[in-house]
């Protein structure tokens, strides 16, 4: 990913965010996530996504519209409990990864430690569904 | 939920991110208050803030030690595996100071750190422990990340804060907690 504007940089982040709540919302409405772990973290992304655009039209940018296209992988992850929380496993720490390389990156410092909180946050639901899978230990 | 990322007021000071009622504690025995790193790193490199950090991870990996005298099954082999991991930042701090061309604080006897710690007399002391100082261990590395001037120490910054988060989370899972409290973790928001 290469360096960008702060608003680039944010808007990168929110397509991260929108696909995890793509997913929840999936994983909800087909029940293949306990509904009170999947409303929690559905409910944190879209806290993310709110303050990732109020921080994006302060640093002078705007949302771009993107399609939102359900993937084959999530399609499939949907099948049962157990298939999801890997899926959801995988795309949390994707999202980790996100918010590890473009944090660094921001020249905003106090923007950079509102989004360390975020990626922390995300590292937890990591954790979440490692409990929900019965996964041992819990970091890994 | 109602949530802004409005950019945080800068009232958590490094003193008190590392710092607080149970973390004077360690803040005394960490070597927080210690100068920086002597030698030759220049002013501002970043070498006395990752220095503040390494004092805090070595008692922390102490205070991992104590907690394991109280903990059983799970919930000791998760903590080990935290202090795993601690010990690896810990490394990884240290060859960054000696890349700015610092000199890496040492850590304290672990009989200097178990003065300065609570009482553990339970499973659940040492789990609320540990929930204490990876709280301060997240606060601690995201305002480093906020002032370290160099794209790559905030990016190695950023790798082990994410790791910090992690244990915060587990430490709270183990305790019977939601992995995470809330949308921004530490409440820097």
């Amino acid at each position: 990913m290469a360096a960008g504007s702060d608003a680039e940089l944010l808007e990168d982040l929110l397509a991260v965010e929108e696909r995890l709540i793509s997913a929840y919302e999936a994983a909800l409405r087909r029940e293949a996530i306990d509904p009170k772990l999947g409303d929690t973290l559905r409910d944190h992304e879209n806290a993310h996504v709110e303050g990732l655009l109020r921080a994006l039209r302060d640093s002078g940018g705007t949302r771009s519209p993107r399609a939102k296209v359900p993937t084959p992988e999530l399609t499939a992850a949907l099948r049962d409990r157990a298939a999801f929380a890997r899926y959801a496993l995988a795309l949390e720490a994707d999202a980790v990864a996100a918010y590890r390389l473009i944090v660094a990156q921001i020249s905003s410092p106090s923007l950079r430690q509102a989004l360390g909180s975020i990626m922390a946050c995300e590292a937890a639901h990591e954790v979440a569904l490692r409990e929900s899978l019965g996964a041992r230990p819990l970091v890994d | 939920m109602k949530a802004s990322l409005r950019p945080m007021a800068p009232s958590i000071t490094r003193r008190e991110a590392l710092g607080g009622a149970a973390a004077a504690l360690v803040l005394a025995s960490c070597g927080g208050d210690d100068p920086p790193p002597g030698g030759g790193p220049k002013p501002g490199s970043g070498a006395a803030l990752l220095g503040s950090l390494l004092a805090l991870e070595h008692a922390v990996v102490a205070a991992y030690a104590a907690c394991e005298e109280v903990l059983h099954d799970d919930a000791l082999r998760n903590t080990r595996a935290i202090a795993q991991q601690e010990r690896r930042h810990a490394a990884r701090l240290q060859q960054l100071i000696r890349d700015l061309g610092g000199d890496p604080p040492s850590g304290r006897s672990a009989e200097e750190y178990a003065r300065t710690f609570p009482r553990l007399r339970t499973g659940r002391d040492a789990l609320r422990f540990a929930e204490d100082l990876e709280q301060r261990q997240v606060r601690a590395y995201l305002e480093a990340l906020a002032e370290l001037p160099d794209l790559g120490l905030r990016s190695a910054t950023a790798e082990i804060a994410a790791e910090e988060g992690e244990h915060l989370a587990a430490v709270r899972v183990l305790a019977g907690l939601p992995a995470a409290e809330g949308p921004f973790v530490t409440g820097a928001l």
